[in-house]
């Protein structure tokens, strides 16, 4: 049997919330951004728009979605979100891709910064862990997380 | 708990927890962090598929919306799926009988807007006049009727305080061109109670009752 338009959708929407995911993080934010593609999708999907557009033009809603998002979170005019809105349609579902572009990032961080992050966000350790494993104060530990995380976000852009 | 530190590593602590980003306007000057980690925390999980009941809710949206016509029958036949004309045109026709979503995108008329008529309700003063500022939402509560105030002129409307999609507190932002926001999900509302997004077509506000007395006075009408 062939499969529903909506089914199709609903397939095409699964890369979307991944590629939604992959940006914010977090189940609840994820599905409301989702299904604000979705509804804005629909209109225009209505008026025709060839199947092969499909797929684009949920992607660039969701990056345009993901744009009002951090700017109405954050405060920041969109411009300041260039790189947020820039970002690539992805040809197909989300793969071990993203594992190794994070391991491209942290190789480029100093030992400290590359170990920090590693332990909070690879491995799940609280700042008491870390702070244990690293030999380091809590408070420092903090100070390093926020430090590695800038460094991380300036690797990503000119990568 | 100001320091940038401390407010970044509460986000990271949410994100590794699996909630929700909570951001507030100064966030704005880690934006590159908190994105950073954001983007670490989804790497640490892998890619993510939908929850079930997730695509339930979605799909329910989408076969609801009023006019199913999103993907037309010349974009199935040339994405070579081959429906049958009949059975495409049976599944639209069904559709179509189906009473109108919420999200009701479009030029479709959206329900919401309603006004508000308390049972046994009474007028309570809430406020001078003087104390609104034109431009300037102000929550103000009469009994268990939640609004926000916005004055022109010498005129005074109402709209609810509570969001027409998910039942949450709506908060003036006054930086964000001055909308109603909601905190549950990103949605803003204008100070006439209309979705900002054209395209999100959210249902209005609904309207709460405000009069202005001879002597100056704001009164809703509330709950005893």
């Amino acid at each position: 049997m062939a499969p529903r338009a909506t089914d199709i959708a609903l397939d095409e929407l699964e890369l979307v919330y991944a590629f939604i995911y992959a940006r914010v993080g977090n189940r609840a934010d994820a599905e409301d951004l989702t299904q604000l593609v979705a509804m804005k999708a629909i209109p225009r999907l209505r008026e025709g728009a060839p199947a092969s557009a499909i797929r684009g033009y949920l992607f660039a809603t969701a990056r345009s979605v993901l744009g009002g998002f951090w700017s109405t979170r954050l405060g920041l005019s969109e411009a300041e979100l260039h790189e947020d809105l820039a970002m690539a349609v992805p040809p197909a579902p989300p793969s071990e891709e993203r594992a190794d572009t994070v391991q491209r990032i942290l190789a480029q961080l100093s030992d400290n910064y590359r170990r920090v992050l590693e332990l909070r966000f690879l491995h799940g350790y609280s700042l008491k862990e870390v702070a244990a494993e690293m030999n380091s104060t809590v408070g420092a530990v903090k100070v390093m997380q926020l430090r590695a995380l800038r460094a991380a976000a300036k690797v990503k852009e000119t990568t | 708990m100001n320091r940038p530190e401390n407010r970044v590593d509460k986000i990271v602590s949410d994100l590794l927890r699996g909630r929700r980003l909570k951001l507030r306007g100064g966030d704005g000057e880690e934006k590159a962090a908190i994105t950073a980690a954001a983007r670490l925390v989804s790497a640490r999980l892998g890619p993510q598929r939908m929850n079930p009941a997730f695509r339930k809710r979605l799909e329910a949206a989408l076969e609801s919306a009023p006019s199913p016509r999103w993907l037309t029958r010349r974009a199935a036949l040339v994405a070579g799926l081959g429906l049958a004309g009949g059975a495409v045109s049976g599944w639209l026709g069904a559709r179509a009988l189906e009473p109108a979503h919420q999200y009701a995108p479009g030029p479709v008329a959206r329900p919401g807007g309603e006004l508000i008529n308390p049972r046994n309700g009474r007028w309570v003063d809430v406020a001078a006049l003087a104390e609104l500022v034109e431009g300037q939402g102000k929550r103000v509560t009469a009994g268990g009727v939640g609004a926000f105030l916005f004055r022109r002129g010498d005129t005074v409307n109402a709209v609810s305080s509570i969001c027409s999609h998910l039942p949450c507190e709506l908060a003036w932002n006054s930086g964000g061109g001055g909308l109603l926001d909601c905190p549950c999900h990103p949605a803003s509302f204008t100070p006439e109670g209309k979705s900002a997004d054209d395209t999100y077509g959210l249902p209005e506000l609904n309207k709460v009752q405000v009069r202005v007395t001879a002597a100056g006075r704001v009164e809703v009408l509330g709950t005893a």
